[in-house]
């Protein structure tokens, strides 16, 4: 049995062995916004933060996160309150089918709490880890460029 | 006559060339035109859309498919004793339990039985464990043992051709010749000052979809539900009602939205053997694919090779386009045409001949994907004009606008016409009188071209300060050079003559309304744009619309989302539908409220009152409410709208176009390729949602670099697939691509078209492909092989 603080609360899991820490909070924790795409840590869709780290999730094994905070797309806002992230997402419209778009969004929150005040040729840098086959990438820049003057601005 | 040919007439009231409505017209749309954020955006940014990967039903087994390790054989004896006394072990099917009914997809994606007992690609389906778990299932597949007669195989689609070669379909490798000539091929060789061969192989692109797909599929008795991430609701459910020789009415196809789908998600086996499986078993069944099963074993783009000639006379005109075209269709395709509507776009070359051969391989199945044969024999094309014109030298604009399609003339490609089920006597009788005065002949082009566009794209871009010359690059920085390229795509919106889209539009009790309209939700919008569409018709608030795409007991027949369909074809039958409820509001509340007649009514943002202002309005649910109230009134409490006609027979059929330039920096010592700056406009009519336009148009174009910079399924000489995972099959990342990359609209108006839309998302993806490579042509005067590797150019250039 393993503890794990997945979105600010505590649960315990049961994984097998060779679980991925992706399966396990898609089947255990019934948390489908960790999108499973490659399963080869090539595409990103299955992006969670792992202790505020972004990780591939299906390249990790449940029991890795062992008594770690995982946070989920889950985790960070509903449809009532939005994260500015989210929000940004929608206003640039920085997706299409959105399979990709949760391990996105993680991604992004990574790199602005590293990097608060990028340029578009950073954040597209930044957002070069994970793939989004529509091909929306001009809108997510500029929706982690709008992101990033909200959160500056939240706070300041 | 129905309201819509009378717009129809109405609208061809301008000259042939402009098609363009009144400004004010289009300024006078509510929500059309409008950037709303999509219906599903909240799902979709905190994770909480179900993709088929996601749906689950209580006490479900789990299936896993046992595919062939050889690219053709037969199966002489199969045991699955061994694997069905494995504790967990629901059952197993093999071709011993397929039902002896074949299906098809969408006309050119033909099957056959689910299984027959021949294996046909390395990875088709054999057979299939349905168990308590995947793991299980997987476990036991191993545990089935095959006695196989190897068959020989073929792989290359000149060779399939060939007498003596292996027979991969009882229908032969080799489909009809699809021809399409006009003119006299000798006369415009005669009249060419300048003719240029061509000879062009393409590579197969993988569709490689993010999000993989799935499908749970339960019999109840007799009937069958189906879940899966499927583009075409309608037409699945006719594959599993043909596969299973049972009635329409007892399979529900419940399609759910899917990842960038770009036509890998129409039908596919899988989703049948599933259906085989839950039958065997009595019990819900999930098959849920591996990423390499979905870049291995279901689909791919067709290999192509083009060989033809271009000529022109010394001022440009283009005497002749002839091209012989060579598509391999894999083990289960059966399309005999390649989109081709660069035929129609270059269509004012005086004499043209276009042959497509389609030929099968034991290669994994070949189906359309986004920009099909646009994207190949288009491109093709467009290397060849842009060597006329460099022969010339002729800026490639202006040949463009010299001989590419403008509204009212003719569109070369017959396509539609082997789908006729009339002669085009009959057809043509058919056509109202006012309608065939005009454009009396089969067929014209309705509306938009490349002309616009190209014009405005080229001011914005700068071109003329930017383009040096054929073969010139613009700056030379030691090893790297910059130089800019245009290309023009176009594509079908929807496919005539292939059965007509419906809809259903239901105004609710209190005021709000549902749409009925089965197509996919692959990103495309659609459920967004065509809610738009019949916000704007019925006059009800956007945010009071509703829509289901993916139920087929509730949504009427449709092809689905192919073809650049939906929003022309669909859309087209959302408007009537909308009309229709519309008509029925209007009829109560003009004789129960205003005692006008309907016309003299309008609805405005949900309230309905007379156009002339003469008494106040009243709110749709309050009129909805006297329905529900007065048993005299109507016959439930709403009301439901569907189209009162087909789509109208026309001789104008609409193509949506488009027009990219970019610029390209390429490091003639590495041979890398970089895009530097990009520019796409395109022409689809109105543009119902800018922001998802822009996505349609922004996505092609990277698309169709990815497939000129650097996609390329490997085959193995086994003929399998050799990089069906997304290590070895790069993939565009943004910093590949200008994220500051602009889009520019056309601003023509189609006749038929709902509020003058048509369709979007395939001729980016031709545009970019052209483009990009007639800029690295600029920079390193050496026309590259797509994908365009550092290998490849290289290799043009004569380095390596």
């Amino acid at each position: 049995m393993i503890i794990v603080r997945v979105n600010g609360r505590e649960q315990t899991f049961e994984p097998a062995a060779d679980t991925s820490l992706a399966n396990m909070l898609r089947d255990e924790a019934g948390l489908i916004g960790v999108r499973v795409s490659c399963a080869e840590g090539e595409c990103g869709a299955c992006t969670v933060l792992l202790d505020e780290q972004p990780v591939t999730s299906c390249l990790m094994l449940a029991h890795q996160a062992a008594g770690r905070e995982v946070t989920t797309i889950e985790g960070f806002g509903s449809p009532e309150h939005l994260h500015p992230i989210q929000q940004a997402f929608i206003e640039e419209q920085g997706f299409q089918c959105g399979f990709c778009t949760p391990g996105f969004i993680i991604a992004a929150a990574a790199f602005l709490a590293e990097n608060p005040s990028p340029t578009e040729a950073e954040a597209s840098i930044a957002m070069s880890g994970n793939i989004c086959r529509c091909g929306a990438y001009p809108y997510i820049v500029r929706a982690v460029m709008t992101a990033a003057e909200r959160l500056r601005g939240a706070t300041a | 006559m129905s309201a819509t040919i009378n717009d129809l007439a109405a609208l061809r009231d301008g000259s042939k060339t402009d098609q363009r409505l009144s400004t004010p017209a289009r300024d006078a749309f509510t929500i059309v035109g409008k950037g709303v954020p999509v219906k599903d955006a909240i799902e979709k940014v905190t994770g909480s859309i179900k993709y088929g990967v996601d749906f689950a039903v209580p006490h479900m087994a789990h299936g896993k498919i046992l595919r062939s390790p050889h690219a053709h054989a037969r199966i002489v004896r199969i045991d699955t004793a061994r694997a069905e006394a494995i504790p967990g072990v629901y059952g197993v099917v093999t071709h011993e339990d397929a039902p002896g009914g074949t299906w098809e997809n969408a006309w050119f994606n033909y099957r056959g039985r689910i299984m027959d007992g021949t294996a046909r690609f390395v990875g088709d389906e054999i057979a299939a464990v349905a168990a308590v778990s995947a793991e299980i299932a997987e476990h036991a597949l191993a545990a089935i043992d095959i006695e196989w007669e190897i068959l020989p195989a073929v792989f290359d689609p000149h060779e399939a051709r060939k007498p003596g070669a292996p027979q991969i379909r009882d229908e032969g490798n080799e489909r009809d010749a699809y021809v399409v000539e006009w003119g006299d091929i000798a006369e415009g060789h005669d009249l060419a000052d300048v003719l240029v061969e061509s000879d062009v192989v393409f590579a197969s692109q993988q569709y490689a979809s993010i999000g993989r797909n799935a499908c749970v599929a339960e019999w109840m008795n007799d009937r069958v539900t189906l879940w899966t991430s499927s583009q075409t609701p309608s037409e699945l459910r006719d594959g599993v009602h043909e596969a299973f020789e049972i009635p329409l009415s007892k399979v529900r196809v419940m399609a759910l939205p899917s990842g960038s789908s770009f036509g890998s998600w129409w039908s596919a086996n899988f989703m049948l053997v599933t259906v085989m499986l839950a039958k065997k078993i009595r019990r819900a069944v999930k098959i849920e694919l591996s990423n390499a099963e979905c870049m291995g074993t279901v689909k791919r783009r067709h290999i192509e090779h083009t060989r033809g000639r271009m000529g022109a006379k010394r001022d440009g005109t283009l005497t002749l386009a002839q091209f012989d075209h060579v598509i391999d269709n894999g083990a289960y395709g059966f399309k005999d045409d390649v989109g081709f509507f660069c035929v129609d776009m270059w269509g004012r070359a005086l004499h043209g001949d276009y042959q497509v051969h389609a030929v099968n391989t034991n290669l994994v199945t070949a189906g359309c994907m986004r920009g099909v044969g646009d994207i190949t024999l288009g491109s093709a094309v467009e290397r060849t004009a842009n060597r006329v014109a460099a022969e010339l030298d002729i800026d490639p604009i202006e040949f463009r606008l010299k001989n590419q399609i403008r509204p009212g003339e003719p569109l070369r490609m017959r396509h539609s016409l082997h789908n006729m089920d009339c002669s085009v006597e009959e057809y043509l009788a058919g056509i109202p009188e006012e309608l065939r005065a005009e454009w009396p002949e089969l067929f014209h082009l309705s509306s938009g071209s490349t002309a616009e566009i190209l014009t405005t794209g080229a001011e914005a871009f700068r071109w003329s300060e930017r383009w040096q010359g054929w073969g010139k690059p613009d700056s030379v920085d030691g090893p790297l050079r910059r130089a800019v390229g245009v290309g023009t795509g176009a594509h079908v919106c929807g496919v005539e003559f292939e059965g007509s889209s419906s809809a259903v539009v239901r105004i609710n009790g209190d005021g709000s309304a549902k749409v009925h309209a089965s197509c996919g939700r692959q990103g495309q919008g659609s459920e967004t744009t065509l809610s738009q569409v019949a916000a704007e018709e019925l006059g009800i608030p956007f945010t009071m619309i509703e829509i289901e795409t993916g139920d087929t007991d509730s949504c009427p027949w449709s092809h689905g989302s192919l073809a650049s369909n939906t929003l022309y074809r669909i859309g087209w039958a959302v408007r009537a539908a909308a009309k229709d409820a519309k008509r029925q509001l209007l009829e109560i509340a003009g004789r129960e409220v205003f005692h006008l007649a309907p016309d003299e009514l309008q609805v405005v943002e949900g309230v309905i009152a007379p156009v002339d202002g003469s008494q106040p309005g009243v709110s749709v649910e309050d009129v909805m409410n006297m329905l529900r109230l007065a048993d005299t009134l109507g016959q439930t409490s709403s009301i439901t709208g569907r189209p009162a006609t087909p789509m109208p027979p026309s001789t104008a059929f609409a193509r949506h176009f488009a027009a990219h330039f970019a610029e390209v920096e390429v490091d003639i010592e590495t041979g890398e390729i970089r895009l530097t700056d990009y520019l796409a406009t395109q022409d689809s009519g109105t543009i119902v949602n800018p922001q998802v336009m822009k996505n349609q148009v922004i996505g092609g174009a990277i698309c169709g670099a990815g497939f000129a910079l650097f996609e390329e399924l490997h085959f193995g000489d086994d003929g399998r697939v050799l990089n069906a995972n997304m290590l070895d099959y790069k993939l565009l990342r943004c910093a590949d691509f200008p994220h500051q990359a602009g889009v520019i609209f056309g601003d023509s108006y189609d006749p038929v078209g709902p509020f003058g839309a048509r369709g979007a998302g395939e001729a980016p993806m031709a545009a970019s492909v052209a483009a990009i490579q007639a800029a690295v042509f600029n920079a390193t005067g050496v026309w590259v092989e797509l994908p365009m590797t550092p290998e490849r150019v290289l290799t043009a250039m004569g380095v390596i």
